[in-house]
């Protein structure tokens, strides 16, 4: 296999929304990069940021978000684009959007309109980034319909986003992310509201697809089972910053960070017996006016007073490829 | 052996539109004792959130019984009895929802939430009493009474959950509904709720009908499970004992697609073909025989019964004493 190329580099990443209140800071400072051939899975709960620091990539939050920081996307050829500094309306994102990065989300049935026939929807993007020749740009639809399993791709060209089910859907979305074969998959939680039957079958698709494209995939989600079969490597986050990643194995193995310990821990596996689940103390705080230490400090249980209480710790290598955000010292 | 409390035998309930038929329950038979956690599984379309409110009597069901044991020791048909009964009995039967930002009127204080279900059964009780009883219950589910006089807005999804379990338990009932009641929460979150209803069983003697499309929470939580496929009960067992060996085709592939959150373990998925049909249009025979990759002709003419295989065990599958399906673990 050719050697794995680095094909985003995000750093320091911050996104703040100003509110009657004060700032909020969903992002404070998130680095990570991804590689070709690579499922980096986005792993937190509600409200730790992976949905904005992830739509920062395609400058599709709202306009009230201040981004800043970098996001280096670095094209076939080498060339490098700093998206923050892109607008967010402009032509150079518009260019970059759909086709060298995609992205597909949670509810399929939001995705598309309703008023038109998902063949129309789909041709759109080659219109825009390919062709605009009808036939063609029509055949190119067709063949990565099929590439993703959507039987009698003709009939289904023609019909309308309500006659297909929710999985049909979510791969027709699939399909319209990959038609002009980006470098970057972005899937947001796209599982979460498909039955555990169709999840698997799409998952097993998009591990095939990365097989075949050599692209890289940025896997958003919350839960841990699908990121155990799907992701390579892992980043943890927490309160809008990248607390832990790892390779997959090895975070699973060797969780450092106490929020990933915990996490780990109220995952009931199945065949794990009916003791009771761990459950981490209280919830997670606004992301506001927060003071400069560690953000997991008021619902840690192993943390050390004087350690802990000082600066917001970044992230220090603690094993091979395994980084994690802690002021505990974990070096064996 | 514990009592039964609960007996749904022949249940069916049809939604009709225009020329639609739906068999959204179609001839559910099971049974449930005292203090234990019986879980319903299944994808979209299997009845089991309709089971659920047929059982609690939200929707009248058209054919069949569910047969409750009262705590005066009486047996009644919920589905049968008159209003003035039913009104009676529902004190000890509740129901948890899963969405906990619809299921709370966001015009009520928390305290008037959990509050209602007395006022509406105890309207004679003394106001300092009714009270003591709310504050008493926020404490048991781990909510702070100072907080009570908030608005639901003000609280995140797993304190709302709480506070749907507090107005459910409010009136000590014996039966509990749970439907898809950690779904919508996160993995820590859920947890945390989870363990606060395990800790309410033992503590009140509740039993619980759980219903979930999550597998491992099913598996953790129940003592049986039930799966159900478009309205039919296909198999009910112990839970470890259908994980680790089902009878029926439909139990083996929906285990087998469960991702495991051990990234050691590589998923053996059983691949079933096509999609789920449309309960509008359920196929002839078993209902399953569409997808089941052990289909025999027999399976597409002849409609199946769930039958005791072996004891407690009860399968709905015309192959059931030839298979020798696989579970996990």
């Amino acid at each position: 296999m050719a050697e794995n190329q680095v094909v985003l580099n995000v750093q320091d990443l911050k996104i703040g929304i100003k509110m009657e209140e004060g700032l909020l800071t969903p992002v404070r400072g998130v680095n990570f990069d991804l590689h070709t051939n690579e499922t980096l899975g986005l792993v937190g709960e509600s409200g730790c940021g992976k949905s904005l620091s992830c739509k920062a990539i395609l400058g599709i939050n709202s306009k009230n978000c201040i981004t800043t920081g970098a996001i280096e996307f670095i094209e076939k050829d080498g060339e490098k684009k700093d998206i923050v500094s892109m607008s967010c309306a402009g032509k150079e994102i518009r260019k970059i959007r759909g086709k060298s990065i995609s992205m597909i989300f949670q509810e399929p049935m939001s995705a598309f309109s309703p008023l038109f026939t998902v063949g129309r929807q789909m041709v759109e993007t080659v219109y825009m980034h390919v062709t605009k020749d009808k036939k063609t740009a029509k055949e190119m639809v067709l063949d990565t319909m099929k590439k993703v399993g959507i039987s009698n791709p003709e009939k289904r060209y023609r019909q309308y986003p309500h006659e297909f089910s929710g999985g049909m859907l979510q791969r027709a979305l699939i399909a319209m992310a990959l038609v002009c074969n980006p470098r970057i998959l972005i899937a947001d939680e796209p599982t979460t509201a498909l039955d555990v039957t169709i999840q698997a079958q799409i998952l097993e698709l998009l591990k095939e697809i990365q097989d075949n494209y050599g692209m890289a995939i940025l896997y958003i989600t919350h839960d841990l089972g699908t990121v155990a079969q799907i992701c390579d490597r892992v980043a943890v986050m927490y309160l809008g910053r990248i607390i832990e990643t790892a390779p997959t194995k090895e975070l699973f193995a060797n969780p450092v960070h106490p929020y990933t310990k915990g996490l780990l821990g109220s995952v009931h596996k199945i065949g794990g017996g009916s003791g009771r689940l761990f459950s981490i103390e209280g919830s997670v705080p606004l992301a506001m006016n927060l003071e400069d230490r560690c953000g997991f400090y008021d619902r840690c249980t192993d943390k050390d007073v004087l350690l802990c209480g000082g600066v917001e710790p970044g992230l220090k290598q603690v094993g091979e490829d395994h980084y994690a955000a802690c002021c505990l010292d974990f070096k064996k | 052996m514990a009592e039964t409390i609960l007996k749904v035998e022949n249940l069916s309930k049809v939604f009709t539109s225009g020329k639609t038929k739906i068999r959204a329950v179609n001839n559910v038979t099971f049974h449930v004792c005292q203090g234990e956690t019986v879980g319903i599984v299944g994808e979209s379309g299997c009845g089991k959130t309709t089971l659920g409110r047929c059982i609690v009597r939200a929707h009248q069901s058209t054919e069949g019984k569910v047969l409750y044991r009262a705590a005066d020791g009486q047996e009644y048909d919920l589905q049968n009895i008159d209003k003035k009964q039913l009104l009676k009995i529902r004190r000890e039967i509740q129901m948890i929802f899963q969405d906990p930002y619809s299921s709370l009127d966001p015009r009520m204080t928390v305290y008037d939430i959990i509050l209602e279900p007395l006022k509406a059964n105890f309207k004679d009780m003394p106001k300092k009493e009714m009270e003591e009883r709310v504050k008493t219950m926020a404490l048991k589910v781990g909510l702070n009474p100072s907080y009570l006089k908030r608005y639901p807005h003000a609280f995140s999804g797993g304190q709302r959950q709480r506070i749907g379990i507090a107005r459910a338990l409010i009136l000590y009932p014996r039966l509990i509904v749970c439907d898809e009641a950690v779904s919508a929460l996160d993995v820590s979150v859920q947890a945390q709720v989870i363990n606060l209803l395990k800790d309410l069983q033992k503590e009140m003697n509740l039993t619980y009908l759980f219903i979930s499309h999550d597998l491992s929470v099913v598996e953790h939580i129940s003592d049986k499970v039930g799966v159900m496929y478009l309205g039919q009960m296909m198999e009910y067992a112990p839970t470890k004992q259908l994980f680790r060996k089902p009878f029926h085709p439909y139990s083996e592939a929906l285990l087998s697609a469960v991702p495991i959150a051990d990234p050691e373990i590589e998923m053996k998925r059983i691949p079933l073909n096509g999609e789920i049909p449309s309960p509008a249009n359920a196929p002839s025979g078993c209902f399953f025989h569409t997808r089941c990759k052990y289909v025999k002709p027999q399976c597409a003419k002849d409609s199946v019964e769930i039958l005791e295989k072996e004891e407690m065990r009860y399968v709905a599958c015309h192959l059931k004493d030839e298979l020798d399906l696989s579970g996990i673990v």
